[in-house]
């Protein structure tokens, strides 16, 4: 069978290191309790990895151990921030790059709960997009949330400007960091309220895994309730931070492999992950641009490592089909972020999207290179 | 024999007690919360020597707990 090179690590990262996975064997054949739900060894034990985990995540975040909260994904960390936030009604103001796990719950709370909400555009100019935003603010916005860096081109967005704003404004900020952690610092000494990624992208743990990161100052309410291991005996939801929010067994096998994803990025460090997949993006852009009708979707300011194109009028899809065919996996279609897409004009054709991990190598980018070359 | 207990909020602090203290040469251990004292499926700290230290540190480093009990 023919090896596939991934370059649709914003997926999810494939491959994941191999402490990763021994960690994962780890966990599911040694640390098989239930943690925090009992004081036998057996649950003990995963408690204590779980604790390990959670302080190691939270150190690169810069919270406070019992503000980090393990939750399944990125969407669940920002369907509990931002449904948390606006349970008792309000306005919210998004950007306009935003991926759907974003837009869908704001969109839901419109219709469901009479919440409303605006779309700031995102332009080259900093000082533009913050002025957006400003305009925007009303005197019930209760929130601003934006990602960090749009899943489908890579254009970081001013989080920094924008949480100081909020900050002046009185207003939550909630940040989704899924392209962002693992290759840029972001932590909540940026001006974040709250963070929520995937563990399972550039943080290299198993898919099923996502943090809810938060500084303290806001107080989510739930949209999940149920057994935490703690206050048992009343019927109202445990107060307490992370348990409030991690109802129901948690993903012991996941997180401790997440743990080793945390090390990995740790111990290479996320400036010399963000340096190299940045030159495998310019190897990659560089290499494509000359071919015949191709669009890179790039303008000012700073891009993440993710490059989106289309060869002229052909479907994303249908291009993304062809290079699997060859070998490579590359996501094309909608990247989950109509918004984005229909900023940037593309909801008909998609784009492809190149985006590569710590594994991939400048011999696989040529190798890429050529097969899109050979099919322009 | 006697043994003193502080009841936790949740085995997260629980965790975060135990490291502080043991850090800070208290040695502490982890167990159930007895029934009799607890509000359902929690977790005290078992500490040696005197509670009221041990509940200064985790005030001054705002780890929420419960009562300490001698049981």
């Amino acid at each position: 069978m023919q090896q596939i090179i991934n370059f649709d690590n914003s997926a999810t990262s494939f491959p994941k290191p191999r402490s990763v996975a021994a960690a994962v064997n780890t966990a599911v054949t040694r640390y098989g309790g239930n943690p925090g739900r009992s004081g036998h060894r057996l649950s003990m034990e995963a408690a204590a990895e779980i604790y390990r985990v959670r302080e190691s995540a939270a150190k690169m975040f810069g919270a406070q151990t019992e503000n980090l909260a393990f939750t399944p994904n990125c969407t669940f960390a920002l369907n509990m921030a931002i449904k948390g936030i606006m349970q008792y009604g309000g306005h919210i103001i998004i950007s306009d790059h935003e991926h759907n796990a974003v837009s869908r719950p704001v969109y839901a709370l419109s219709v469901g709960r009479g919440i409303e909400y605006s779309i700031a555009e995102v332009t080259d100019d900093t000082e533009e997009t913050v002025q957006n935003f400003e305009q925007l603010i009303r005197a019930d916005t209760k929130c601003i949330c934006v990602t960090a860096a749009s899943n489908v081109t890579g254009k970081i967005l001013p989080y920094k400007e924008l949480a100081a704003l909020c900050r002046r404004r009185g207003i939550c900020f909630i940040g989704d960091c899924a392209q962002a952690a693992g290759v840029m610092d972001v932590t909540l000494k940026d001006g974040f309220n709250f963070i929520c990624t995937s563990g399972h992208k550039s943080l290299y743990g198993p898919t099923g895994t996502g943090l809810l990161i938060t500084d303290g100052e806001y107080a989510l309410s739930t949209i999940i309730e149920g057994g935490t291991g703690a206050t048992s005996s009343q019927l109202a939801q445990t107060p307490y931070l992370p348990e409030k929010l991690e109802s129901g067994t948690i993903n012991t096998v996941g997180i401790i492999g997440l743990g080793e994803g945390l090390r990995f990025v740790r111990e290479k460090t996320q400036k010399r992950i963000m340096a190299h997949e940045q030159q495998l993006c310019r190897q990659f852009t560089e290499g494509i641009k000359g071919v015949r009708d191709v669009r890179i979707y790039r303008g000012g300011g700073e891009y993440a490592p993710i490059v989106a194109f289309n060869l002229g009028d052909r479907h994303s899809e249908s291009v993304a089909a062809q290079l699997s065919d060859m070998g490579f996996a590359l996501r094309g279609g909608l990247q989950c972020a109509a918004l984005m897409h229909n900023s940037l004009g593309t909801l008909g054709q998609g784009v492809v999207r190149f985006s590569p991990s710590a594994f991939n190598s400048r011999q696989q980018v040529s190798a890429l290179i050529s097969a899109v070359q050979s099919i322009a | 024999m006697e043994k003193t207990l502080i009841a936790m909020t949740s085995i997260t602090y629980a965790m975060k007690a135990k490291n502080l203290l043991n850090g800070m040469g208290m040695y502490c251990e982890i167990e159930r919360t007895p029934r009799n004292i607890g509000t359902g499926c929690g977790y005290s700290i078992r500490v040696k020597g005197e509670p009221d230290k041990a509940l200064g540190i985790l005030d001054a480093n705002k780890i929420p707990h419960k009562k300490a009990y001698v049981i």
